[in-house]
């Protein structure tokens, strides 16, 4: 020994159960830390990958630009690349497509959301890239490499070599609209109204330039914000400014959680040696040398700590998406996952647990400094003053017998002991709450999603043969012929990896419901500035209307809906026979000032109650007070979260889903005296299962479309595909992150209550001795480490809901929501405490009992 | 000259009612290579007294001199090194420390003084205790008497002004306190230090050239040349 700080490498391998223990604390802290950020960093990579893939690469456009400014920009030295690009003339195809031509340069290719399917972008002016449906419309039915005729940028008819195809859109084709793209040539780009579409160089601070290229041109900038506020650049100093609340809270709580696993454990080692270090103390050691041993100490277990704690952790990310992916996921590949070690994850998580350790290690070495020798030479046992409080409330423990009135008593009999164990468990519970409903929240925000995404072909009646005219009124009624027959519909249905066909309805045109005003919420008025809005007056009552949206849903739709319940029933049976229909209450209204969005719910009917639907509408004249009302009336059936189809929220109207015969009949009601309303099935909308082979359900549906006179099928499995992936992934990363937490949460309640017990064998040995038997031993173990449990979860649930809420004030600067109690955060980390303090004394308990007692009294305190 | 120089101590304990006043004014000195056993029933002040002595403790009144130095004007840290240099302890419970060996116990007050050990004296110490064939066994690895005197070697490798001894052979059997104490008279003899011994033990006393004893907190006679051997 060659000077007197390698004493503290014998006191850790003198104590290598203790020092295990923390190492295994510290692995887990680093682990927790490194998981969480590479689990956050990679949800926020593949949530701008998403917006880039949707919304382009692109910082911010000019939508309405000239060649001046396009100089201008050119020659900033801020900006990298320009996107150009330039609308063209439409052509009109098969006498209902509209095809517009669009003149882009090579950037904007790059920049802009165009997603190639197969062959190559244009290289040239007489080259063109179009979307994969369209080829069947072009002249000459052209497939890649073969030539086609457009009206070119002069007007004249040009001649296109088609180079590549474009994925489809659903838009496109459900608006029968598409863009072919072309190269944009020299002279075009210096005349006429240019689209503008700007990056700056890397390194330049985006956010911070936004307004002086918005002065450039006021009144046409347009500032990527999905893609900008992903990559930390919003153009809105709030967003940042929430964001980074909200990231530094979720930290602090990681570090916090860290800080105190590692404080636990050393705090426990450093009391139990306090004698010794008293020791030293009367050797002439003086306070700052003891300090140095403990750090050292500190010191040598972060070294070895710290790496194992990084590998840890991205072994438990990797495992459990392994694990996800192998049970249910199974669409998904590894390969879609793109966890990359980010260097700041790496710097991050050991600066983090340095931090954690030296903080932890701060006060006991203090402590350990600050002995009196005189404490420590004045006889043998232990020098740690434990102050027995005398409960002034009883504890419940003291019911279970000898062990409960033991177990209270060890609980209460040192105080910092207690309150440390009890923490470590209260971070951990609450660590869960917090993260549990932070990432639900943040899902419903960014990942706002309904059956629609599943949905990845429609059929159609065909554009080129109109049957319905512009002005419903002037239109002879329609057949009540369906366009699909039930054995049409049938047979697709039973292809494999179709979830659902759904047939498609035309909605009842201008309905107003008339909501009782106590079942209305004003809160709606206020978020649209609609304060001034007055009730109606009908039979006495004070009413409130609102447009209602009403949809009619097949069997195929309502067993959809049923996933999205809140209360009532979807049964189709059910429904037809109360008149009853499907509401769904919370809407998602804009501040026409602001552009802030809230969601709220606009009414608050229980299932039950009766709906007042003023069918009026088109034959009428609402304006007109005149003209008598015509009412219809339906019964709330079902309650739902969210539409389950199109958008998941209404921004002011109250959806209705209406049940076949109960739309029919609001129909009768509302054509009774002239008006026309159709009710047939104008097409259907096919849902895959996650994985299916979109080729051979493809094949299937064009069997039937080409079986239907005017039919037409839309595909846009390669964009469904994509959206779909994306939701999954979100899912999986929020699952995941939540299984991290909770498996690192879980093993840190086991580790620091079981080095509760393993530091006290000797305790142990001693009550076996005075003949205490072992079954009374392990119940007043296990009534420990499950009150450990019940403490840790009261505090924890307590904490974790506060800082919840404390979120839930942040998130709502970006969009107005309700709160939501964390319940299900909740119940789950509750529980788990509960359940890991019961099981995590039973594995030292089995340990004890092999133990020689004699060895067990004799080991050193 | 004088090595000990207390004067004036007094040590109380608590508050009010439940203070208690464990040393009253006591005054005494201590030539170099004196054998000095302080006596007294369990509670009369003895161990307080040694406290400090050693600088383990604060006086509530009065002051200690250890070799010119006024130990209570030195300020906490300069305490703690002048006690690693000056003042060498031994205890009745032994007080090793479990992770080291004999020899590493031995040399532990210059390793905490960032010196390397003097080779032959250390080595001629323990062949004195006879530690010579166990300098690197474990503390647990001996017995009582021989945990003894790897503490007295502790206590004696700084050579320090003087050796405090509470109780030393309070926990061994007649024959290695007997031995134990035969090495503390070595000590005084061969190496001319000052021991002062805390002992119920008549044997202990009877073999000190001083006999201090104490009642009550307080010096009721001190005896010189009791026995003198």
């Amino acid at each position: 020994m060659k000077s007197y700080v390698a004493l503290s490498g014998r006191y850790l391998k003198q104590q290598r159960k203790r020092s295990v223990l923390t190492v295994i604390g510290i692995v887990l802290s680093v682990a927790l830390i490194s998981a969480i950020g590479t689990m956050g960093q990679s949800m926020l990579d593949n949530m701008l990958r998403q917006a880039i893939y949707e919304q382009g690469s692109y910082h911010f456009a000019y939508p309405s630009a000239d060649k001046k400014l396009y100089d201008e920009l050119k020659n900033n030295v801020l900006v990298n690349e320009v996107g150009v690009y330039k609308e063209g003339p439409e052509t009109t195809l098969d006498g209902a497509f509209k095809l517009t031509l669009a003149e882009a340069s090579p950037e904007l290719f790059r920049l802009g959301p165009i997603h190639l399917q197969e062959g190559r972008l244009p290289q040239n002016p007489d080259e063109l890239a179009v979307e994969q449906w369209m080829l069947a419309h072009l002249p000459g039915t052209p497939k890649v490499g073969d030539k086609t005729e457009l009206t070119g940028p002069d007007g004249n008819k040009h001649t296109y070599a088609i180079t590549g195809v474009v994925i489809n859109s659903r838009y496109g084709q459900q608006e029968a609209e598409s863009t072919a793209y072309t190269l944009l040539g020299g002279q075009s780009a210096s005349t006429g109204k240019l689209a503008l579409f700007v990056t700056l160089k890397p390194g330049v601070d985006i956010s911070d330039h936004l307004d002086q290229f918005r002065k450039m041109s006021e009144n046409a900038f347009a500032p990527n914000n999905r893609v900008l506020t992903y990559m930390g650049e919003s153009s809105s100093d709030d967003v940042n400014r929430v964001l980074g609340i909200i990231f530094g809270t979720l930290i602090g709580l990681v570090v916090l959680s860290t800080a105190a696993v590692i404080y636990n454990i050393f705090h426990i080692s450093v009391l139990e040696r306090i004698r010794q270090f008293g020791l030293l103390r009367t050797l002439g050691a003086t306070p700052s040398q003891i300090r140095a041993l403990v750090f050292r100490e500190a010191t040598t277990l972060a070294v070895i700590g710290i790496p194992l704690g990084l590998l840890v952790g991205w072994g438990a990310l990797w495992g459990v998406i392994r694990l996800m992916l192998s049970a249910g996921f199974q669409v998904l590949q590894m390969e879609d996952f793109q966890l990359t070690w980010h260097g700041w994850i790496i710097g991050g998580s050991v600066l983090i647990g340095l931090l954690s350790v030296y903080l932890a290690a701060w006060l006991p070495a203090r402590k350990a400094a600050r002995v009196s020798p005189v404490e420590a030479v004045r006889g043998a046992g232990s020098i740690v003053r434990e102050s027995i409080r005398r409960g002034r409330i009883p504890s419940p423990l003291q019911g279970f017998g000898v062990g409960g009135k033991m177990a209270a008593k060890n609980i209460r009999r040192n105080r910092s002991k207690f309150r440390i164990t009890t923490f470590s468990i209260i971070i951990s519970v609450a660590l869960f709450i917090v993260f549990h409903y932070f990432t639900q929240e943040t899902l419903t925000l960014t990942a706002d999603t309904n059956e629609e995404n599943r949905v990845a072909f429609s059929i159609y009646k065909n554009y080129s043969a109109p049957e319905v005219g512009e002005d419903g009124k002037t239109q002879p009624p329609k057949p009540k012929n369906d366009f699909l027959t039930k054995e049409q519909i049938d047979r697709i249905a039973a292809a494999p990896g179709v979830q659902g066909v759904y047939g498609n309805y035309d909605p009842l045109g201008e309905v107003y419901a008339w909501i009782p005003d106590s079942l209305y919420n004003k809160d709606y008025l206020k978020v649209t500035r609609q304060e001034s809005s007055e009730v109606r007056k009908l039979d006495g009552a004070d009413y409130r209307t609102a447009y209602a949206y009403v949809r009619k849903y097949d069997e195929a739709r309502l067993k959809e809906a049923a996933k999205y319940l809140v209360s009532g029933t979807a049964d189709p049976a059910k429904l037809e026979a109360q008149n009853a229909v499907l509401i769904v209450e919370a809407i998602k209204p804009q501040d026409p000032q602001t552009g802030k969005r809230t969601l709220l719910d606009l009414v608050h009917y229980k299932v039950g109650d009766k709906i007042k639907l003023d069918l009026t509408g088109t034959s009428g004249d609402p304006e007109n007070e005149a003209v008598p009302a015509k009412f219809g009336e339906v019964t709330v059936g079902g309650i739902l979260s969210q539409s389950p189809f199109d958008g998941t929220y209404l921004e002011h109207d109250l959806a209705v889903m209406a049940p076949v015969a109960v739309f029919d009949k609001l129909v009768e009601v509302m054509t009774a005296d002239g008006g026309w309303q159709s009710t047939e099935m104008t097409g259907i909308d096919v849902a895959l299962k996650d994985g299916a082979d979109a080729g051979a359900v493809r094949q299937v549906l064009q069997d039937t479309v080409n079986s239907l006179p005017n039919a037409r099928l839309s595909d846009y499995v390669a964009e469904q595909k994509n959206e779909r992936q994306f939701i999954l992934q979100m899912r999986i990363f929020v699952y995941g992150f939540l299984a991290v937490i909770g498996l690192i949460g879980s093993l840190n309640i086991v580790n620091t209550v079981q080095t509760n017990l393993l530091l006290r064998r000797r305790e142990f040995g001693l009550l076996q001795a005075v003949g205490m038997t072992m079954g009374q031993l392990k119940r007043m173990a296990s009534l420990e480490g499950a009150w450990y449990g019940v403490l840790g979860s009261f505090w924890g649930l307590l904490f974790g809901a506060g800082l919840s809420y404390f979120l839930f004030a942040e998130l709502s600067n970006l969009q107005g929501m309700p709160f939501r109690f964390p319940w299900g955060g909740a119940l789950i980390a509750c529980g788990a405490a509960l359940a890991v303090g019961l099981i995590s004394v039973q594995g030292p308990l089995r340990r004890l009992s092999k133990m020689n007692l004699i060895e067990s009294l004799r080991e050193e305190t | 000259m004088n090595v000990i120089e207390a004067s004036g101590l007094g040590k109380r304990y608590g508050h009010d009612s439940t203070m208690v006043e464990a040393l009253k004014d006591v005054s005494f000195s201590v030539p170099q290579g004196e054998f000095v056993a302080i006596v007294g029933s369990s509670g009369s002040g003895k161990s307080t007294l040694l406290h400090l002595l050693g600088g383990l403790d604060r006086p509530t009144s009065g002051t200690v001199h250890i070799d010119g130095e006024d130990l209570y004007a030195l300020k906490e840290k300069e305490r703690a090194v002048f006690r690693r240099r000056k003042i060498g302890f031994i205890f009745q419970s032994f007080n090793l420390i479990p992770v080291l060996n004999v020899e590493e116990n031995i040399q532990l007050p210059l390793l905490l003084d960032h010196r390397q050990p003097d080779k032959v004296y250390i080595n001629d110490l323990i062949r004195t205790l006879g530690l010579d064939e166990r300098r690197n066994h474990l503390p647990s690895e001996l017995s009582g008497g021989q945990q003894q005197r790897v503490a007295i070697g502790r206590a004696l490798a700084y050579r320090p002004a003087i050796v405090l001894a509470d109780e030393p052979t309070g926990n061994l059997d007649s024959v290695n306190g007997r031995e134990v104490l035969e090495l503390l008279k070595l000590a005084v003899r061969q190496y001319h230090q000052t021991v002062v011994v805390i002992s119920h033990d008549m044997n202990v006393a009877a073999e000190a050239d001083r006999v201090l004893r104490m009642q009550d907190g307080r010096l009721i006679s001190d005896t010189r040349g009791g026995n003198g051997a």
